[in-house]
C-alpha cells in the first residue's frame, strides 16, 4: 500500500490543493478509501488528518466501505422519478436482499446506490451498472438487467475493428456519441457499423458525433451517401445496421456481393427479424417529427450538432470554429466586455447575472493573477445541458474561455466539471490535448502574445459545488462550504485573486457572440433576456431531448410543437423548471414566456435549465418533497437554517406524504420556508424552499387533500392501497410476478391482495393484461 | 475611514470591519455563537443576523463587511423573528437536559446532582446547604417524601433510580449543626404566616433568612400540621420534626401557638403586617369570610405568584389545591418568599423564574452505556433496617457515585440556553422527528464532548487546527448528519493534546465540556 499511495502522491503532488485529485485516485485503486492509505498521504504531504478525512467524509463519491465488485447506480433524478425509479430501486434492493445497514449483497458483487441523475433523462428510469446503462427499466426487469449483466461478464470482451484504409471514401456515416447514446447502446451499434464494414469490405468514414439533442429517438445513426440527402435512422438496434447500411452501399466485388446476398438470405431466414425496425424508423417516416423538434431551435452553444465530431480541430476548423477567437484577439479587451456587454447575455447557470457586468468587474481587478473558471458542476437532476455541451463541443467551450480569459486579463483556467460526467472529463482533455497542440493554448496564443493555460478539476459528488464560493473551495482543496457575498469571486476568488466563473453554457455562447456580433444575439429573445437557452426537455412528454430556443418562447410551443406532446395522450399538469431551486409552471400558465423576469414573476427560477413535463397523474406534493429531499441531502451543513430548515421542511413533507399532516403543520411549511429563504448563507438555501413555495401557490389543494388523508393522485405509497377489481379474468399473472407473495395462486377465480403484505411495488398493475388493479 | 448608519446613529469603522465590529463599536450586543474573536467568522448560527435598512436584507453580521451610506437595523420584529427561528432550528436538534430530569421533578427543584458530587466528594455540609437553598426540612421530608425525583431520575430504567431522597437525609442526619443561611441584613418588613405545617414553616424559614420578619399563627400547641397531627411516629420520628423546627426557630421566626384566626382577627392581621401568608392547610367554610376569591374548596392563586384575589395576601399548600404533597406544600412556601420579597421591594412580582429548559425526553436503550460512563456500576444501596434508617457516609458517598450528571456542565454559560431564553424558544415546536442517540465522549479527567449537543459551529475545528494539533476536531460528514469528530477515530487524548481546555471554554454550549 505504501508504495501504491506514494505512486499516487508523486503524480498528484503534495499541496493542500491535491486532496481530491489524491482520494479519487486511491478510490480508483481500492474501490474505497482505507483508512491506513489517507494516514500515510497524511504522512508525506502537507495535507492533515482533519482536512483529509474532513474533505473526503463531505463528497458524496467517496466511500469508507469496500463497495462490490459491480456498482449499480439507480438514477433518481427528475425524469426518473416522476416515472418510477424509487419502485425500481426498491426491486433491486429485494432482489439483492439488501437491508437498511447494507448496500452491498451477501456475495460483495453488486453494491447499490442512488444518483442524483446519470443524465439520460430520455430513457428514464435508468439504471447504470459499472458502464452499462439499462434504459426503461420496470420493478418486474430489474431482476433481468442483473441476469443480463452477470451474462455480459462472462462473454468476454468484445472485438474491436480498425476501419478506413487508402482508398476514396464511399460515403459517412455518422453515429451519436453522446451520453444518452452511449447509454442505449451507440457503442454496440458502432461495433456492428465496423463489423458490417470489415465484412463487406466497405470504404466508409465512420464519424463519432456529439448529442444532436433527440434523445428521445436514441440510439441514432445517419447515413450520408455523396450528393444524396442524409438519412437519419432513430432507435436502431445492432441487428438492423446490416440492412441499413447495406442499403445504402453496395460490398466492392461481385463474388463477394455474392457471398454476402447468399448470406444474408440464410440469415434472415434463420431470424425472422427482417427489416424490424428499419423502415419503421427511418428518416422517411420520422421526417415530419423530427422537422418538428428541430423547427422552432435556434443552435447558438449547440450549432452544428449532429454533425460534428466533438474531438475534431479540423473540422471545427472548417466550420468556423475559433473565428470568434481570431475577432476577440484583434479587438482591445475592453472592447470585447463591451460587446458582451450589449448582447445582453445573462448566465446560464441560474441566476441570470449579466455576464458582460461580470467580466467588467474582473477586467477592472489590478491583482494578478486572473483566473477564469468553466462551470460544469451541473448537479441539477434532470438537467443535462452542461453534460452535452462538454461532450459534443469541448473545443468551442475552449474558445469560450479564451476569449474570456483575454478580456478580463486572466491566465490560468479551471475546468470544474462534476464526477459523474466521465466522458465529458475525457473530451476536454482530449480537446485541451489538441489545443495546447496546435497552439491555441499555452504561451502567445496564435502569435497574439496572449497567454492561457487551462487544467481540469473534476468535482466528487456536491451539488453546492455548483455555488461558486463552494466551487473555489472545492478546487483550494477543501470542503464545499459557501462563504458570504461579497467580496465576489470577481474580487476575491481562487487563491483570493480577481476570478471569473462562468457557467458553461455561457461560454459556450461566447464565441458565436465573437463571430457573429453581439447585434445578431440580442435580436433574439425578449427584452430583458436575450439569445438562445437550451434546456433537458423530459418527463412525460414523446420527445424528449435537448433543445436550444430563443429566451421568450412558451412553454406551451415547447411542449406542443417541440416535444410533440404529453406522453400517452395525458393531460399537461405542470412543468417544472429550474430543477430543485425551482418551481412549477401550471398548465394555465403554459402561454407565458420563458424568460428570466417572468419565471421570477410566477416564483419559479431558470436554474440550470432541466424542463419536467408533469401529467394529470403526477402528485404535486410527492414532486415537491422530491426535490427537497434532494437539497436536503445536499445541504453543506454550515448554516443552521439550510441544515436543519431544510430538514424539518422535510419531515413536514414526509408526514404530509404519509397523511399524518396537520392543518397547522402547512402553517409551519410556509413560515420554514419562508425563513430558509431569507436567512440561509448560500443559493442552495435560499432556493430550496421554492419547489414548495410554488406548488403551495398553484397546487394547494394538493397539500389539503393530503391533509385529508387522499393522495389525488395515488402517487403517495402510504395513502394508496392495491386491490383488484372485477375486471380480473384470474389469469394468475399478478400472482406469478408479486415478488413478496401477497397474490394468492388462484387460477379462474378473481384474484385478492393481501395489503398487509403488498410493498406496492407496483409490478402487479403493470403486468395485468386487462388492467384489473386498482390503486386508491 | 467608514461610514455608516447603525440604529440611526451615524458612525465611522475602519476599512475592512464587519457590521458585528461596528455595532460593538457601537456597544450594541448582537447575539453570536459561531463568532469567535480569535478566529476568522466561519457564518454558521446566523443569529447575528442584522438588516440592511436600503434593501430590507438580511445580513450576518459576523460576517458581512460594514460598507459606507449603509443603514442597519440590528433589532426589529423581523429581526428578533429570524434569530428565534434559528434557535428553534438548533433546538430541535438539541439532545441534551440543561437541568437533570431529578430536578426537574422536584417540586422544590431542588438541585439533586449538586448535592449527590458533593456526597461523593465527602462535602456533606456544602451538600446540605444545597439541598437547604430549596428545602427548609430535610430530615423531615428526607423521610416523609415520596420521591417524584426518583421517579424521574435517568438511571431507573437501566437499574434502579439513585436513592435521591435516602441521600438528602443523610446531609441532615448527618450534621450536628445546620448551615447558616442568611442572605440578607434585615429589611424592617414583617409578614403574618396562618398555619405550621410545611407550607407555613418553609415559607417562614425563607422569608426570615432574607431578611424578613416572619411571624406564624398556630392553632395548635406544637407546630408541624400535619407533619406532627396526621403521621404516625413508625414514620417520622417527632424528634427530627423538633430539631428542624428548633432550627427554623433559631432563624429569628416567631411562632403563636394557639392562636386559631378568624375573620375580624385576619382583618387585623392584615392590616398590621407587610404581607399575609395564608397556610391552613385545607380551606374551611368558616374562611368564606375572609373575603379571599375561592370556590368553596379553595382559595383561588396565581399559580406562579400564589397571590390571591386580596391585596398583599398570599396562599399556599393545601389551602389553594387540596391533598399535596408535603414537598410541595414546602416548595411553594419557598417560592412564596420570593413572591413577597418581590412585592416588599417594589418589583414586579412574578414568582421563582425557572430558567429555560432543554429536556431530553426518555433514554433510549443503546444510550444507557453512554449515561453509565458516568456513574458507578454499584447497586442501588439500601440500609439495613430500611425504613427507620439512613446511610452512613460511606453507604451515601457509594450511592450517591451512582447518579449519572445528566444536568449540563454549562448552566449558566451557554449561549444556546441564554439566548433561547432571551428569544422566549419552544423547543419542541420543530423537533418533528426522533433525536440522534446520546454520546458522550471523555478525554481522561479533562473534558466530555456530547454531539448531540453541538450546532456544528466549528469554532473547535478552527481552533484545534490553529493551535496545529496533530489530529484534532474536523467536520466529519455533511448536511444534517455532520458531526464533529476526530479523524481516524483517535481518542480524544490524542486529538485534543494541548487544546482540550481551550475549546471547552470556547464552545458556545455544553458539547465539550470541563469535566468538574
Amino acid at each position: 500500500m505504501q508504495h501504491t499511495i506514494q505512486h499516487i502522491i508523486n503524480e498528484k503532488g503534495t499541496s493542500k490543493d491535491a486532496v481530491i485529485p489524491i482520494l479519487q485516485a486511491i478510490q480508483k485503486y481500492f474501490n474505497y478509501l482505507p483508512e491506513e492509505a489517507l494516514e500515510i498521504v497524511c504522512a508525506h504531504t502537507k495535507i492533515t488528518p482533519a482536512e483529509i478525512v474532513g474533505v473526503a467524509s463531505f463528497y458524496s463519491q467517496f466511500r469508507f466501505k469496500p463497495a462490490g465488485k459491480h456498482l449499480v447506480k439507480v438514477c433518481v433524478g427528475t425524469a426518473c422519478h416522476v416515472k418510477g425509479a424509487d419502485l425500481v430501486f426498491d426491486s433491486l434492493k429485494r432482489n439483492l436482499k439488501l437491508d437498511a445497514d447494507h448496500d452491498t449483497d451477501a456475495e460483495g458483487i453488486f453494491t447499490l446506490e442512488k444518483v442524483s441523475c446519470l443524465g439520460c433523462c430520455s430513457l428514464a428510469p435508468a439504471v447504470q451498472i459499472d458502464n452499462v446503462t439499462y434504459g426503461h427499466v420496470t420493478p418486474a426487469t430489474s431482476i433481468t438487467i442483473l441476469q443480463d449483466f452477470t451474462q455480459r461478464q462472462t462473454k468476454g470482451k468484445e472485438k474491436i475493428v480498425v476501419v478506413g484504409g487508402e482508398d476514396v471514401s464511399q460515403g459517412e456515416i455518422r453515429i451519436g456519441l453522446g451520453s444518452c447514446c452511449v447509454a442505449s447502446g451507440s457503442e454496440e451499434i458502432r461495433l456492428a457499423v465496423e463489423d458490417t464494414i470489415q465484412n463487406d469490405s466497405l470504404k466508409l468514414n465512420v464519424k463519432h458525433v456529439g448529442c444532436v439533442g433527440m434523445c428521445h429517438q436514441v440510439p441514432l445513426i445517419e447515413v450520408v451517401e455523396p450528393n444524396k440527402p442524409a438519412k437519419l435512422y432513430a432507435k436502431v438496434k445492432p441487428g438492423d445496421v446490416k440492412q441499413i447500411v447495406e442499403k445504402h452501399f453496395k460490398p466492392k466485388g461481385f463474388f463477394r456481393k455474392l457471398k454476402i446476398s447468399f448470406e444474408s438470405m440464410v440469415e434472415n431466414i434463420q431470424h425472422d427479424g427482417r427489416w424490424d425496425g428499419v423502415e419503421k424508423y427511418s428518416i422517411d417516416y420520422r421526417e415530419k417529427h423530427v422537422a418538428a423538434f428541430l423547427g422552432d431551435q435556434i443552435p447558438i452553444a449547440t450549432e452544428h450538432r449532429g454533425v460534428i465530431n466533438p474531438s475534431d480541430m479540423d473540422e471545427y476548423l472548417l466550420r468556423g470554429g475559433f473565428t470568434g477567437l481570431r475577432n476577440a484577439l484583434k479587438l482591445k479587451p475592453e472592447d470585447i466586455v463591451e460587446s458582451v456587454i450589449s448582447s445582453g447575455i445573462r448566465g446560464r447557470g441560474g441566476a441570470g447575472f449579466p455576464t458582460g457586468q461580470k467580466w467588467k468587474t474582473v477586467a477592472a481587478q489590478q491583482t494578478t493573477p486572473k483566473y477564469v473558471i468553466c462551470n460544469g458542476d451541473e448537479g441539477d437532476p434532470g438537467a443535462f445541458m452542461d453534460r452535452m455541451l462538454l461532450e459534443s463541443y469541448p473545443l468551442r467551450i475552449i474558445e469560450g474561455m479564451l476569449i474570456a480569459a483575454y478580456a478580463v486579463g486572466a491566465t490560468h483556467g479551471y475546468f470544474y466539471i462534476r464526477a459523474e460526467y466521465p466522458l465529458a472529463v475525457l473530451r476536454i482533455r482530449e480537446a485541451l490535448a489538441t489545443c495546447l497542440n496546435k497552439g491555441y493554448l499555452g504561451k502567445n496564443i496564435l502569435n497574439s502574445g496572449f497567454d492561457f493555460e487551462i487544467r481540469i478539476k473534476e468535482g466528487a459528488g456536491a451539488f453546492v459545488c455548483g455555488e461558486e464560493t463552494a466551487l473555489i473551495a472545492s478546487i483550494e482543496g477543501k470542503r464545499g462550504f459557501p462563504v458570504l457575498r461579497p467580496p465576489f469571486p470577481a474580487v476575491k476568488g481562487l487563491w483570493e485573486k480577481p476570478t471569473l466563473i462562468n457557467n458553461t453554457e455561457t461560454l459556450a455562447q461566447i464565441p458565436w457572440i465573437l463571430t457573429n456580433g453581439h447585434a445578431k444575439f440580442s435580436i433574439i429573445g425578449t427584452t430583458g433576456s436575450k439569445g438562445t437557452k437550451v434546456f433537458a426537455l423530459a418527463g412525460k412528454i414523446n420527445r424528449g431531448g435537448l433543445i436550444e430556443v430563443p429566451m421568450g418562447i412558451s412553454m406551451r410551443r415547447i411542449v406542443e410543437d417541440i416535444g410533440g406532446g404529453v406522453q400517452d395522450g395525458k393531460k399537461l399538469k405542470a412543468v417544472q423548471i429550474g430543477g430543485p431551486s425551482g418551481g412549477c409552471i401550471p398548465h394555465f400558465l403554459a402561454d407565458k414566456p420563458i424568460d428570466f423576469e417572468s419565471l421570477d414573476e410566477v416564483g419559479a427560477m431558470m436554474g440550470s435549465g432541466g424542463l419536467v413535463v408533469l401529467d394529470e397523474t403526477d402528485c404535486m406534493v410527492d414532486i415537491a418533497r422530491y426535490f427537497l429531499s434532494f437539497t436536503q441531502n445536499e445541504s453543506c451543513g454550515k448554516c443552521t437554517f439550510c441544515r436543519t430548515g431544510t430538514r424539518r421542511m422535510l419531515d413536514i413533507m414526509n408526514k404530509l406524504c404519509e397523511g399524518k399532516a396537520k392543518e397547522s403543520d402547512l402553517t409551519e411549511l410556509e413560515t420554514l420556508a419562508g425563513w430558509t429563504k431569507k436567512g440561509s448563507l448560500c443559493g442552495l438555501g435560499k432556493t430550496a424552499p421554492n419547489p414548495i413555495l410554488s406548488t403551495l401557490r398553484f397546487f394547494r389543494e394538493e397539500y389539503e387533500a393530503h391533509i385529508n388523508g387522499k393522495c389525488p393522485t395515488g402517487k403517495c405509497k402510504a395513502l394508496v392501497k392495491y386491490s383488484v377489481d372485477d375486471k380480473c379474468i384470474g389469469c394468475t399473472i399478478c400472482a406469478q410476478q408479486c415478488p413478496v407473495d401477497a397474490i394468492p395462486f388462484s387460477p379462474h377465480k378473481k384474484h385478492e391482495i393481501d395489503t398487509a403484505l403488498c410493498t406496492k411495488c407496483d409490478i402487479c398493475r403493470q403486468a395485468c393484461p386487462v388492467d384489473a388493479i386498482r390503486v386508491g | 475611514m467608514i461610514k455608516l448608519i447603525i440604529n440611526d446613529i451615524a458612525i465611522d469603522v475602519k476599512e475592512g470591519s464587519t457590521l458585528l465590529d461596528a455595532a460593538t463599536q457601537l456597544g450594541l450586543e448582537i447575539p453570536t455563537m459561531c463568532h469567535n474573536g480569535e478566529l476568522e467568522h466561519f457564518t454558521s448560527c446566523m443569529l447575528c443576523l442584522v438588516k440592511d435598512g436600503k434593501t430590507g436584507k438580511l445580513l450576518p453580521s459576523c460576517s458581512a463587511k460594514a460598507f459606507d451610506g449603509m443603514e442597519i437595523i440590528t433589532s426589529d420584529d423581523e429581526i428578533r423573528e429570524a434569530r428565534k427561528i434559528a434557535l428553534e432550528l438548533l433546538m430541535s436538534e438539541h439532545a441534551g437536559d440543561c437541568e437533570a430530569p431529578c430536578r426537574v421533578a422536584c417540586p422544590a427543584f431542588m438541585d439533586i446532582p449538586m448535592m449527590n458530587r458533593l456526597i461523593v466528594a465527602g462535602q456533606f455540609q456544602q451538600a446540605l446547604e444545597v439541598v437547604m437553598k430549596d428545602i427548609a426540612l430535610p430530615a423531615v421530608l428526607g423521610r416523609i417524601c415520596p420521591a417524584p425525583c426518583e421517579g424521574a431520575c435517568k438511571r431507573k430504567p437501566i437499574d434502579q433510580a439513585v436513592s435521591i431522597c435516602l441521600l438528602k437525609r443523610f446531609t441532615a442526619d448527618q450534621a450536628n449543626t445546620y448551615p447558616a443561611i442568611s442572605n440578607s441584613i434585615p429589611s424592617g418588613h414583617k409578614v403574618a404566616i396562618i398555619g405550621a405545617g410545611p407550607a407555613g414553616l418553609a415559607a417562614a424559614f425563607y422569608l426570615q433568612t432574607n431578611g424578613i420578619q416572619a411571624l406564624v399563627f398556630e392553632s395548635n400547641p406544637l407546630p408541624g400540621g400535619a407533619m406532627r397531627y396526621a403521621i404516625v411516629n413508625a414514620e417520622l420520628d417527632k424528634t427530627v420534626l423538633d430539631h428542624e423546627i428548633d432550627h427554623i426557630r433559631s432563624t429569628g421566626v416567631q411562632f403563636n401557638p394557639d392562636t386559631k384566626i378568624d375573620a375580624s382577627a385576619f382583618t387585623t392581621i392584615r392590616n398590621e403586617y407587610d404581607a399575609v401568608v395564608v397556610a391552613t392547610g385545607n380551606y374551611s367554610k368558616s374562611m368564606d369570610d375572609w373575603g379571599m376569591e375561592n370556590n368553596g374548596k379553595q382559595i383561588v392563586v396565581n399559580k406562579n405568584t400564589y397571590q390571591t384575589s386580596l391585596d398583599k395576601v398570599f396562599a399556599i399548600g393545601n389551602a389553594n389545591r387540596s391533598m399535596q404533597l408535603a414537598i410541595r406544600s414546602a416548595a411553594q412556601g419557598k417560592d412564596v418568599a420570593i413572591s413577597i420579597k418581590q412585592m416588599l421591594t417594589g418589583k414586579p412580582v412574578k414568582g421563582e423564574e425557572r430558567r429555560f429548559n432543554s429536556t431530553l425526553g426518555k433514554l433510549m436503550t443503546e444510550e444507557h452505556s453512554e449515561y453509565m460512563k458516568e456513574g458507578s456500576k454499584d447497586e442501588r444501596q439500601a440500609p439495613a433496617g430500611f425504613s427507620d434508617k439512613g446511610f452512613d457516609a460511606h453507604m451515601a458517598q457509594k450511592e450517591a457515585a451512582r447518579c449519572l450528571h445528566c444536568d449540563c456542565r454549562k448552566p449558566n454559560d451557554c449561549k444556546l440556553r441564554l439566548y433561547s431564553e432571551q428569544y422566549d424558544v419552544s423547543k419542541k415546536r420543530f423537533a418533528y422527528t426522533g433525536r440522534k442517540p446520546v454520546k458522550k465522549i471523555f478525554q481522561q479527567d479533562v473534558i466530555v464532548y456530547e454531539p448531540g449537543k453541538c450546532i456544528k459551529c466549528g469554532i473547535c475545528v478552527r481552533l484545534t487546527a490553529k493551535h496545529q494539533e496533530k489530529f484534532g476536531f474536523t467536520f466529519i460528514g455533511r448536511g444534517f448528519d455532520v458531526e464533529i469528530g476526530v479523524p481516524f477515530s483517535q481518542d480524544l487524548d490524542v486529538a485534543l493534546g494541548k487544546t482540550a481546555l481551550l475549546v471547552a471554554d470556547a464552545c458556545p454550549t455544553g458539547a465539550l465540556c470541563r469535566l468538574d
